[in-house]
């Protein structure tokens, strides 16, 4: 209700009007070896392919808003750092950082995570696009220290098809591009207690996510981005 | 222990190393994949490998287990196994003693019935796997199933065959030597001691025989005609008795159709009846018992041949052959006269003997010739020797005789051989001696079988008659070298001279050639089948080592239990089927639980 205008002239007037919040996200991409896999490279695309893409639509959407928008990416150390910016043209330096990516070799998210409170005094929003095969303890523990200080974070946990159902040969030795680690198994006796493996382990980022109000999302690289966008950027999801 | 029928299929269980071998060189070295999320694998693997591993040994195991029963079943595996209704495939010969002794009466029942009940009990026990054999007293082996053995027991007649238990057995065993299955021996017998003699057995032998002992009884052993033929104005006919009892038994005879006569007799003596005279000609003779528990040694027959005594021309200056025929001659065996000329070639009948002087032998040898005779004498031979055993003549010394040759293929018309050569053979009405009958040349005028020899050799050898004959049903009888035909009654068998004739029933048979009846054989059952008295288990265990006797109502729980071992194949192809479907619903559980 305006009063100054009812008292004026006795007359109820409802006075509508707009206020626009700068946000400050970041955005920390996950470039290590593990994100250049792709199961079916015809059909799907490498997760960092695919988080490439999903990113630049991302802070084109935040930057449309007019929300400062930052970059880091990281491999076994932290690789570039964009700092946030309002500017609409700040997408095309965002654009030439993500077309330089190239996968590096292991993967330490903390010192990426920590570097954001560098980049975001105020609270902001942090968003979080990795494949989590890295020390969970350890991001965890980064991505609570961002929610201490007021940040909201977002995580975008990015899945190959081919790392969620176990498929290959009758029999092969599977190697970790990273660590080299290898297994040597039959997938088909394998399939059933892998997938139970992923399952409990999504649930258990999910469960650490939620208990640290942190959003987790679970994005395969065969889903639109569009419907991630919706899910990821919708108030609910923000606020875990 | 275990045994096995087809051993050497045991090789296939070189088969049961395929799963494992599978196993083993599904273990090459797999190919690399780049997978970022092998962290999880490793997880996976961490938590779950104790259970695939389990699986997969468990898999292993029926797999190898399935391939090892399935191979072993294929040996077909046998198990020593007592008391218990199913046995394995074996082999059986079951010898059944239907010999004439068996035909013996026991409270109302013949003893052949209560052999003929157990051995049907037996083969009731039998299974389509066994292999099976009959053996009875005509001692043919008959293989058959177990319904056709069963078929030929119950028609089994009483033979009248005497069965000696030992050569049976050996039989047997020679029976089941060629066998892979496991062999066992029942025999099914009265077990008479008189039928048991020793046999080497390598097979298990289980004896049924009655429990009961036999009763008394007495039988006919021998009929005796005395020496052929008879004159018109009749004979004597001896009988002796064989068996248990010692009183005297009323023995009746008859000759033909004339009425017959009757004497007392006791067992181990003889009694002696005369008989009427009856026109020349074949006579059949016989001697009965009146009816006992055993009926088939209560009748006896014999042949009496009835003709006028040959009317001799012999040569006074042959002293032996004078002297000989002066007693057949006193004893009305002979008379004077030119039907048979004794000594020398002569017209009719002749009875020749070799000349004193080898210069003569020429125009002997010429004068046969002329004569159509086949045989001549040959070169002389000074050696001792002796003349082989025959129904005509024993066993006779010769020191000196001249070989008979003769023209023709063959050994036609031989009578007597010395060292397998012919000594006395004939030709059309002349008969030819190799030696002279003198001490010098040989025993015989000297030796006791002088007299009936001579009797013989005028009476019937020299007429082409030959002589009489006596054997057992089912024994060899050796032909003379002429006869065409062998008849009996109304039935007729035509045979090969110097064949042998199997007479098959107790009876008379009479030897044709040409138109002639010129001998005849009897056929009548062995004297030993009269005594009934069985042998003792332990005579029995001592002439067939590790025989197990048991009375005839025992026997068939005794025949397969004893020897017989349980089959292991059902169990094993139970298990493998049982192996075959728990492996097949773990790995499809296990499988459908991986996808």
């Amino acid at each position: 209700m305006d009063w100054k205008i009812l008292g004026r002239n006795d007359r109820l007037y409802v006075t509508q009007f707009e206020e626009e919040t700068n946000l400050r996200a970041m955005v920390v991409c996950d470039a290590s070896r593990s994100m250049a896999w792709t199961g079916s490279p015809e059909t799907v695309l490498p997760k960092l392919a695919y988080a490439q893409r999903l990113i630049a639509a991302l802070s084109l959407v935040l930057l449309r808003q007019r929300d400062a928008t930052g970059l880091i990416t990281f491999d076994d150390d932290v690789r570039t750092v964009l700092p946030p910016r309002a500017r609409l043209s700040h997408w095309r330096q965002l654009l030439a950082t993500l077309g330089a990516l190239e996968a590096g070799m292991g993967t330490a998210a903390e010192p990426a995570l920590r570097r954001v409170v560098n980049q975001l005094r105020r609270r902001g929003l942090v968003v979080f696009v990795s494949d989590l095969l890295l020390d969970r303890d350890l991001a965890l523990k980064a991505l609570r220290f961002l929610r201490h200080r007021g940040h909201q974070v977002l995580v975008l946990h990015l899945m190959d098809p081919g790392e969620v159902l176990l498929g290959g040969p009758v029999e092969a030795r599977f190697e970790d591009p990273e660590t080299r680690a290898a297994v040597v198994l039959r997938p088909r006796d394998w399939a059933a207690p892998y997938r139970d493996t992923v399952r409990a382990v999504v649930r258990e980022w999910k469960l650490a996510c939620r208990r640290h109000g942190i959003a987790y999302h679970r994005v395969t690289t065969d889903t639109p981005y569009g419907v991630v966008l919706r899910e990821a950027l919708a108030p609910s999801s923000r606020t875990a | 222990m275990i045994g096995f029928l087809h051993p050497w299929a045991l090789a296939g269980l070189a088969a049961a190393a395929i799963p494992l071998l599978l196993h083993l060189l599904a273990r090459r070295e797999p190919p690399t994949v780049v997978f970022p999320a092998v962290r999880y694998l490793i997880t996976t693997t961490r938590e779950h490998q104790r259970r695939l591993k389990l699986q997969h040994l468990l898999l292993l195991l029926f797999r190898t287990a399935l391939i090892v029963a399935l191979v072993l079943s294929a040996a077909g595996p046998t198990l020593p196994r007592r008391g218990v209704a199913g046995h394995a495939p074996s082999a059986l010969v079951l010898v059944v003693d239907n010999s004439p002794s068996s035909g013996v009466v026991v409270a109302g029942t013949s003893r052949l019935s209560q052999i003929q009940a157990a051995a049907r009990q037996v083969l009731a026990r039998a299974t389509p796997d066994d292999a099976l054999w009959l053996l009875a007293a005509d001692g043919v082996p008959r293989r058959g199933d177990r319904q056709a053995l069963l078929d030929q027991v119950g028609t089994l007649p009483l033979s009248s065959r005497r069965l000696d238990l030992g050569a049976a057995l050996g039989l047997a065993g020679e029976i089941l030597a060629g066998e892979a299955r496991p062999g066992e021996i029942a025999l099914l017998t009265d077990l008479q001691a008189s039928a048991v003699s020793p046999a080497e057995l390598h097979v298990p032998l289980v004896v049924g025989r009655p429990d009961g002992p036999p009763p008394p009884n007495v039988g006919i052993a021998r009929l005796e005609t005395g020496p052929q033929p008879w004159s018109a104005d009749g004979g004597r006919l001896t009988v002796s008795l064989v068996g248990d009892s010692g009183a005297g038994t009323p023995v009746t005879a008859r000759l033909g159709t004339r009425p017959p006569r009757q004497a007392l007799a006791r067992v181990g003596g003889g009694a002696v009846l005369v008989m009427p005279g009856v026109p020349p000609g074949w006579w059949d003779a016989d001697a009965e018992l009146d009816p006992d528990e055993l009926r088939l040694d209560d009748r006896r027959v014999g042949v009496v041949r009835v003709a006028a005594v040959a009317r001799v021309n012999w040569d006074s200056a042959s002293r032996f052959v004078a002297a000989a025929c002066e007693v057949l001659e006193s004893n009305r065996r002979i008379a004077r006269g030119s039907e048979v000329t004794l000594g020398r070639l002569a017209r009719g009948s002749s009875i020749v003997q070799p000349p004193e002087d080898p210069a003569a032998l020429g125009a002997l040898n010429r004068a046969l010739a002329s004569r159509g005779v086949t045989w001549r004498y040959g070169s002389p031979l000074i050696e001792p020797a002796t003349t082989d055993s025959g129904a005509l003549l024993g066993r006779v010394r010769v020191f000196r005789r001249y070989q008979l040759q003769t023209a023709q293929s063959g050994r036609t018309g031989v009578l007597a051989t010395v060292n397998g050569a012919p000594w006395l053979v004939r030709s059309a009405d002349v008969v030819l001696l190799g030696s002279r009958l003198e001490p010098a040349w040989t025993d015989l005028p000297v030796s006791a079988g002088f007299m009936p020899f001579m009797d013989a050799l005028v009476n019937r050898l020299a007429r082409g008659e030959v002589s009489l004959a006596d054997g057992a049903p089912g024994d060899p009888v050796a032909l003379p070298d002429l006869v065409s035909e062998v008849r009996q009654g109304e039935r007729d068998w035509h045979v090969e001279g110097g064949g042998v004739f199997r007479p098959g029933e107790p009876g008379a048979y009479y030897l044709v050639a040409g138109d002639d009846t010129v001998g005849a054989i009897t056929a009548n059952i062995d004297p030993r089948e009269s005594l009934l008295a069985p042998a003792t288990d332990a005579q029995a265990r001592r002439l067939w080592k590790d025989a197990r006797l048991v009375s005839l109502d025992e026997v068939a729980d005794a025949v397969f239990s004893g020897a017989a071992r349980g089959d292991l194949r059902g169990p094993l192809l139970w298990l493998a089927l049982v192996l075959a479907l728990a492996e097949t619903a773990l790995a499809s559980l296990w499988r459908r639980q991986a996808r």
